[in-house]
């Protein structure tokens, strides 16, 4: 039981690393149904931005609650950045072109955004820069100590930290989007973007403020990554985005709700297919696999997802 | 297009065609924006500020532009001899001068014939678009090439002190013959109907695709990264004022009304190749992979380009037939002991990937456009995941994992051995001659697949479905099993592929089999031209030999990947050769403006569908 417990907080940790990178699929799915396959690469782009926040902002002797939120600045600041040019100068233009066009696009934006970092993300070396992260980076581990202990539940800081940095992002998100001016304007475009408009809402603007909160989430999600494995690659972004889309969908894309729900999910089911799955089918170098078979089931047997969504154009 | 245009022009909706996709992507937030989508692009803005600026002056600030020009390639660029071509020495234009000397010179002469009565009558016969557009695509290389130039100088020999006043001036040449040359009026360029003599076609067709064997050689001849990417950059600045000429579509359209001689033709041609190598394996080696990527490109141009299944995991299938080979091949890594011969190989290999094609194809099936795109995407990093892990500690041993199957011996053929010189016709060629040769008889009949099927019942109705499914459906296509014999047939084409590149390349892993690769493959269609035969074809060559040429680039050819696969879409999602439906299909507003202002739709530049 207690073995079975801590296979399930493994898979509530990931699934909230997940959540985190749905919610920016989905807001944006939502307002212009557009999957924007490089938001992997966004969250990517997040956790190098918090890297070198820290490594170039001297962040190396103070403490860790003054480096994070410098670090979480960093990361958003990459983020949304990166996001927002991507939205202006590569999808703003095809928005109504086929949709094959912006799918490719972000396919190019992927690749590009990767190869940005591998080949130029300034590397501070003590006393001078070397260009591109090639290989993985260390990651610093500011999350340390002693493992909690709250009755049954046996969890490490940054594990819980982690949790709770989640659901407080996603309770901000859902109280921005349920009460504030703009989140309303949101919700607003997201029914009948044409009527929102005669209603005076700027919906581009809209449009971009949904890429702008996918992307702080993703740095958020970014950060955390990078805090929980000690580590950051160019290559992350590509397989936590997939996965991040399979929770999207799972939940039912375009709905909030759902991204949370469908990251949870999947970063459970990925925990427990690692350890249950029988003979040499369980074990790591399985688990992509099993994250992608659950894609595929939702995809063709559940394109609505779990909670389910307007997507009878899907399909 | 969006909403409110759809609404506007539903008449003309027959004659431009409506994806079931473009009609989903009508999504509603793309009409909200689109009071923005008619201003005036950046290059119609420079256009009104250059005519503003200049007025009547254009021609001769074109002209002495040019001028300048052609003496700037009479001056040295550098000092010192130590750049690929000696381009030192005074009235002595070599390589990248001589290109520039060609562009300004026929420049020139096209400008001058804008001022003398008789001879602009007779060029207006000829090109009855005028000479603008020309001698804009011409100054345009100029100056391209000229900075080009300057900025490899400035790269190979340290620093902008090695640049002589010359390649200063051939830059300052270039941008005023450009800002001359765009004041002029361009006519959209239309196709050419004149018609000539069938012979006279017929040797038309064959001079063409001669001077492209001549091109292609040309430029593998050229050793020197910098002289290759200036030449590079002729040739295509060449193309554009061809096609600004008219000359491409007149071409295009003579090659069309002759299909099976340019066919013909170009495999002909693609056959003398090896001939120009003499027993140099060096390019014969990069020529098979390219020829390999086009067999497989043009198999999923049958998924993607007529059934309009937007495939990311096709490179599986090559992946399948890849194993199958290398399993089969009787490598000491083998974990199969049996070696049949080749034909039944090529045949399992084929069988293997169809099967596995119905196996990823029935559930993706269900699925359509972006979703169908994600699933496929999905199944194909499942192939490369299980290869990695059937080796032995996390799945039987069938693939030696992430080693892979190395040691793959050659090809044995009925006593035709792969990995010995090719005596052909008294010429000694070097031994990838035998794959080279052998892929292009594989080539052939993809494309004779391709061309059949596009105009059997089949293919109507695949387009029917790339079309409009429901529609389809609707009209009584059985849109199911069509679909998933579509994506079966590009498997086992990517299947019969894969054997032979296990044996080209000597060893299969599943590294070869990620998801960037069947992004290059998509690209190329994209590229060249989404469902036609030459785009396709041309896309590959150019992905695959581009990069081998530009060894420069080194690590950075992903990211000029990346780069160019947003940059197409933002401006030539058709590609380079679209079919004429795609591009409609694309420039939908644009037919529709001329529509509403009485024109007739400007056809784009040759291509079929």
């Amino acid at each position: 039981m207690e073995f079975f417990l801590s296979q399930l907080q493994g898979g509530v940790v990931l699934g909230a690393l997940y959540a985190l990178i749905a919610l920016g699929y989905t807001m944006v799915y939502g307002i212009i149904q557009l999957i924007n396959f490089a938001h992997g690469e966004i969250f990517m782009v997040g956790a190098f931005g918090a890297l070198a926040a820290y490594t170039w902002g001297a962040l190396d002797g103070t403490t860790t609650l003054v480096a994070l939120p410098l670090m979480l600045l960093g990361a958003m600041a990459a983020s949304v950045s990166v996001a927002v040019i991507t939205e202006r100068f590569a999808y703003r233009p095809l928005r109504n072109a086929p949709r094959l066009a912006p799918l490719i696009t972000a396919i190019g934006i992927s690749v590009l955004l990767q190869e940005l970092v591998r080949l130029f993300f300034p590397i501070n070396t003590g006393d001078s820069v070397a260009f591109g992260a090639k290989s993985d980076q260390p990651f610093p581990k500011l999350i340390a100590g002693e493992r909690l202990e709250l009755g049954v539940i046996d969890i490490s800081r940054v594990d819980a930290t982690l949790i709770v940095v989640a659901l407080v992002s996603m309770v901000g998100l859902v109280l921005f989007v349920n009460r504030s001016r703009t989140g309303r304007a949101m919700q607003a475009t997201a029914q009948d973007p044409d009527t929102a408009r005669l209603m005076g809402i700027n919906v581009n603007r809209i449009i971009v403020t949904a890429f702008v909160l996918g992307a702080m989430l993703a740095a958020v999600a970014g950060i955390m990554h990078g805090l929980k494995y000690g580590n950051v690659g160019f290559r992350i972004g590509f397989i936590a985005g997939l996965k991040a889309f399979t929770a999207a969908v799972l939940g039912g894309i375009g709905n909030i709700g759902g991204a949370v729900v469908g990251g949870f999910f999947l970063g459970i089911v990925e925990a427990m297919a690692v350890t249950y799955m029988p003979g040499q089918l369980g074990g790591g170098a399985w688990k992509d696999v099993w994250a992608f078979v659950v894609l595929i089931l939702v995809l063709v047997l559940r394109p609505q997802g779990l909670l389910g969504e307007k997507v009878a154009d899907r399909a | 297009m969006s909403g409110t245009g759809r609404e506007r022009d539903d008449a003309n909706s027959a004659s431009v065609s409506h994806t079931s996709e473009s009609a989903v992507l009508t999504s509603d937030a793309g009409s909200a924006t689109e009071q923005h989508a008619r201003e005036l692009t950046w290059t119609q803005r420079l256009d009104a500020l250059l005519v503003a600026a200049l007025g009547r002056a254009g021609w001769a600030v074109a002209v002495v532009g040019a001028l300048l020009t052609v003496v700037a390639t009479m001056l040295p660029w550098t000092y010192t001899a130590e750049y690929p071509e000696d381009l030192t020495v005074y009235f002595y234009p070599a390589g990248p001068q001589l290109y520039v000397l060609v562009f300004a010179v026929t420049g020139l002469v096209l400008l001058a014939t804008e001022r003398i009565p008789p001879l602009t009558t007779l060029v207006r016969r000829l090109l009855p678009h005028g000479v603008g557009g020309t001698v804009r695509a011409l100054s345009l290389g100029c100056f391209v090439l000229a900075l080009a130039v300057v900025v490899f100088i400035t790269g190979t020999l340290g620093g902008l002190v090695n640049v002589d006043p010359g390649g200063y001036l051939a830059v300052l040449g270039g941008l005023i013959f450009s800002a001359g040359a765009r004041t002029l009026t361009s006519d959209t360029v239309t196709a050419i109907r004149g018609r000539l003599p069938d012979a006279v076609e017929i040797a038309v067709v064959a001079v063409a695709m001669l001077v492209l064997l001549f091109l292609i050689v040309a430029g593998l001849d050229i050793d020197e990264q910098q002289s290759f990417a200036a030449y590079v950059i002729f040739v295509g600045f060449l193309g554009l004022a061809a096609t600004r000429a008219g000359a491409v579509s007149w071409v295009s359209g003579v090659a069309g009304r002759h299909y099976g001689v340019t066919v013909t033709a170009a495999f002909l041609v693609a056959f003398l190749f090896p001939f120009t190598q003499g027993e140099s394996n060096r390019y014969l080696n990069v020529m098979a992979n390219v020829l390999i990527f086009a067999v497989v490109a043009m198999g999923l141009n049958i998924v993607i380009g007529l059934a309009g299944l937007l495939d990311l995991g096709y490179i599986a299938f090559l992946g399948v037939g890849a194993y199958v080979g290398a399993l089969l091949s009787g490598s000491q890594f083998s974990t199969i002991d049996v070696v049949p011969p080749f034909p039944v190989v090529l045949l399992a290999g084929a069988f293997a990937a169809a099967l596995f094609g119905v196996v990823i194809g029935v559930p993706s099936i269900r699925t359509r456009g972006d979703y169908l795109a994600i699933v496929t995407l999905g199944f194909g990093e499942i192939f490369r995941l299980t290869m990695n892990n059937l080796n032995g500690s996390s799945g039987p041993d069938v693939t030696n994992g992430p080693n892979g199957i190395p040691d793959i011996p050659h090809l044995e053929f009925f006593g035709w051995n792969f990995g010995e010189n090719l005596n052909l016709f008294g010429f000694e060629l070097g031994y990838f001659a035998n794959y080279y040769f052998i892929e292009l008889v594989l080539l052939a009949f993809v494309v004779l697949v391709f061309v059949r099927s596009n105009n059997s019942r089949v293919g109507r109705a695949w387009v029917a479905i790339r079309e409009d499914e429901t529609a389809a459906a609707a009209m009584g296509v059985n849109t199911f099993r069509l679909k998933v014999s579509a994506f079966v047939l590009g498997a086992s084409l990517a299947g019969m592929a894969g054997v032979l590149k296990a044996h080209l390349s000597t060893s299969v892993e599943p590294t070869q089999f990620q998801f960037l690769e069947s992004a290059f493959l998509v690209a190329a269609i994209v590229l060249g031209g989404m469902g036609t035969v030459t785009g396709v074809l041309l896309g590959a060559v150019v992905l695959r030999l581009l990069p081998e040429k530009l060894r420069f680039l080194d690590d950075k050819r992903l990211l000029i990947f990346g780069l160019a696969l947003i940059v197409i879409m933002r401006f030539r999602p058709e590609g380079i050769i679209p079919s004429r439906r795609r591009a409609a299909e694309f420039h939908e507003d644009e037919i529709d403006e001329a529509l509403a202002h009485g024109l007739s739709a400007p056809g784009p530049a040759g291509g079929k569908a």
